[in-house]
């Protein structure tokens, strides 16, 4: 049995996105650890991820990752998961979703399949061995440089707006977005809302009763009043 | 065999402008609109047939080249693989519903006259909005879906639903007495193509918030109309102290069987059994047995001709608006204000075609002549192009020649049934025969509910029209005796005419 997205008010939806922000909070301080934990050490001083938490003063490192302070604290902002001995990514690494910067190099890596970067849609830079291709292929980065025995791919492209290799068509009422290098999502535009994007609106519940419930009230009097107020059996 | 024009209309107007005091009309609108009320509730299902087959669908993988993100928004209902699957089930949830409303209607017949008609009629409507509620509403908002669950429900809304119609028309032959029934009774008879308007309309217009809201607005406003029907229906005249029916009328037993009472589309049946309980003091012959009534000469071929008629008119109020946004793409709120025309064609159909007969005082020749042309009209519609103007008219001018009959064709038969030698007078095998007749409509249509989706799956829609032609060519086969013998009767009367004349 399929569990749609919950489209409508009402308190069971409320009782659960609050279950599910405390379990992303509670998760995201899971995950920090995890993914950030993954490879012993801390960040290498000679990576792009260190030069670029060095450069902003609002962020700090933990283990091998690299934190935000605010306006989100906690948010991984910089992976440095390079020279670990790494065959393959580690669990928690869709934890790190929103990294701006990723350093893979350095690590016996076989493909990585594409969707292992999905929801990745802040990623601007990433270091892999030389011998992957980038997430996404060539036509989902800006710039592929090689550089000894590492790639860097910069400038994730919006592959929403590109018209030729992927000519998007989401379905009706939804649009268009990334989802990470080489990917993309429909979601819904405007005001349509639920599951396929099906509902537009929301229904004005305490008019509709409000109505109802004046209508009937006024209807059942009336009737009573001139029809059954003088009824003898019942 | 037919009693004299003047005869029969005098008594008509004069008892029926007397009597009529503001109860009567309370009471017409009562019964009216709480069976509109019921009717509209069934045709919200069928409106909103292709939102819930998109809700019980992962997304069509043909059309779109990859995997479509995210996946919750997407794919994540899995109760059916694909549309053409939750199109078989929405079929056999139409044949579930009608198998227990036929059921229920058989029920009905027995147990309604022991109970307060008015608790009962209340306690149908009521309950049935809660289940209506908890069918379409409920199960979505807690995302619970369940083919289980859903049959289960409906085949308890079914049985409830059949309440409605044999408590309204006998509340009605409580009140309204032979005297004005013809012309009352025909007006009346709109209230389930009313319903079906009202229920197209309500649903066209908040489609949109999510089908969920559909089940929400029709069965609450069912549930306001059996509260304001409790606190306001008087059953009989008796209530306030007025005189029964049965106390002014005297020894007209055998105009009431001969007078044809309409009804509509779905039942007639216990239109008979309740609208007779007045002049039951009169001496009777014995009942005629359930068998028996089943070998009375006709009543077989009358029952399939019914079940086949009904098959195709209730065919067109369960897919109509599936049809057209499957085959022109058109969004479903359009279609669904669409099918309206469809029944505005059947109340027209069945009035000008009842008082043509009532002039002609032949039924047969009228339901032949309209069922050949509603042939030719059925073709025409399962031809008719992309326009909504000229589909709208088409199907206004098919639901005119199926409507019509399918209203006669119960009056016919039981007018005529009532007629034979045999039965003349004795009203038990009047209701008897009535509630065989229009019982195996209801199976019929039941039936056919489900072979239009299996046909419709496997071989397409302009099939499934040959079926619907193939079934109304049934129904002309199967009245053909009628006919022949009302044309005799009408060469014989004109022969009489130019003889005495």
């Amino acid at each position: 049995m399929g569990r749609p997205v919950a489209g409508g008010p009402g308190p069971r939806a409320w009782v659960l996105r609050l279950l599910l922000g405390l379990a992303a909070w509670r998760g995201g301080a899971a995950g920090r650890s995890a993914v950030c934990s993954c490879c012993p050490g801390p960040v290498r001083n000679g990576s792009s991820v260190a030069s670029y938490c060095a450069a902003r003063p609002a962020l700090e490192l933990q283990g091998r990752c690299c934190l935000s302070r605010e306006p989100e604290p906690g948010v991984i902002v910089g992976l440095d998961l390079g020279n670990c001995s790494l065959t393959f990514l580690c669990a928690g690494f869709p934890d790190a979703n929103t990294a701006v910067v990723i350093d893979l190099t350095e690590n016996p890596l076989g493909n990585i399949p594409n969707t292992s970067f999905q929801g990745f849609t802040r990623l601007q830079s990433i270091s892999l061995p030389r011998a992957l291709e980038c997430p996404g292929g060539n036509m989902a980065w800006d710039l592929n440089t090689t550089h000894g025995d590492s790639r860097t791919c910069q400038g994730q492209r919006n592959l929403c707006n590109s018209s030729g290799e992927l000519a998007w068509l989401c379905p009706e009422n939804s649009q268009c977005s990334p989802d990470g290098p080489g990917l993309v999502q429909c979601l819904c535009s405007g005001s349509y809302h639920g599951y396929k994007c099906l509902r537009e609106g929301t229904f004005p519940l305490l008019l509709f009763y409000g109505t109802l419930g004046a209508v009937t009230t006024t209807l059942s009097l009336l009737a009573w009043g001139s029809q059954r107020r003088k009824a003898k059996a019942s | 065999m037919a009693v004299p024009r003047n005869l029969r209309r005098q008594p008509a107007n004069g008892s029926l402008v007397s009597h009529c005091t503001h109860h009567h009309i309370a009471v017409f609108l009562l019964t009216f609109f709480s069976y509109s009320l019921l009717h509209a509730s069934r045709k919200t299902f069928s409106n909103v047939k292709v939102s819930i087959s998109s809700q019980w669908t992962p997304s069509d993988i043909n059309t779109t080249a990859l995997e479509l993100q995210p996946y919750e928004l997407w794919n994540s209902s899995h109760l059916f693989p694909n549309a053409e699957e939750a199109t078989l089930f929405l079929g056999t949830l139409d044949t579930i519903f009608l198998f227990s409303y036929a059921v229920g209607l058989f029920v009905s017949g027995i147990v309604g006259d022991r109970l307060n008609l008015r608790w009962v009629l209340s306690f149908g409507m009521c309950s049935s909005a809660l289940v209506e509620f908890v069918f379409g509403t409920l199960t979505e908002w807690l995302h619970f879906y369940n083919k289980w669950f859903y049959c289960c429900l409906w085949v308890v809304n079914g049985l409830l639903q059949s309440t409605g119609w044999p408590c309204v028309v006998a509340i009605m032959g409580n009140w309204f007495g032979k005297a004005g029934r013809g012309f009352v009774f025909g007006l009346w008879s709109a209230c389930a193509s009313v319903g079906n308007i009202l229920g197209a309309f309500l649903a066209s217009c908040v489609l949109q918030y999510g089908y969920e809201y559909a089940f929400l607005v029709t069965a609450s406003v069912q549930f306001a109309g059996g509260i304001i029907v409790f606190f306001g229906l008087l059953i009989s005249p008796k209530e306030v102290g007025l005189p029964e029916l049965g106390e002014e009328q005297e020894g007209s037993a055998e105009e009431d069987a001969n007078k044809p009472l309409i009804s509509n589309n779905e039942e007639d049946e216990d239109d008979q059994n309740y609208s007779i309980q007045a002049p039951d003091t009169s001496n009777q012959p014995k009942a005629i047995g359930f068998f028996q009534a089943c070998c009375l000469p006709g009543v077989l071929l009358y029952s399939l001709a019914y079940a086949c008629l009904k098959l195709v008119n209730y065919s067109f109020f369960f897919w109509l608006p599936f049809y057209l946004s499957n085959n022109f793409g058109w969004k479903e709120a359009e279609a669904d204000q669409l099918s309206i025309w469809y029944d505005v064609g059947g109340i027209i159909g069945g009035t000008i075609q009842g008082l043509i007969s009532d002039m002609l005082q032949k039924r047969a020749p009228v339901l032949a002549i309209s069922l050949l042309l509603a042939i030719g009209s059925l073709f025409g519609y399962s031809r008719s192009p992309n326009s909504k103007p000229i589909n709208a008219f088409i199907m206004a001018i098919t639901g005119f020649f199926i409507g019509g009959p399918s209203n006669m064709i119960s009056s016919a038969i039981s007018a005529d049934l009532g007629r034979q030698e045999l039965v003349r007078g004795n009203s038990e095998a009047l209701a008897t025969v009535t509630g065989i007749v229009d019982g195996t409509g209801s199976i019929g249509a039941a039936v056919g509910q489900y072979l239009v989706s299996l046909i419709q799956d496997n071989l397409g829609w302009m099939w499934v029209f040959y079926f619907f032609i193939l079934m109304t060519s049934s129904t002309i086969l199967f009245i053909s005796p009628l006919l022949v013998r009302e044309i005799r009767l009408l060469l014989h009367e004109r022969r009489l005419r130019t003889r005495t004349g």
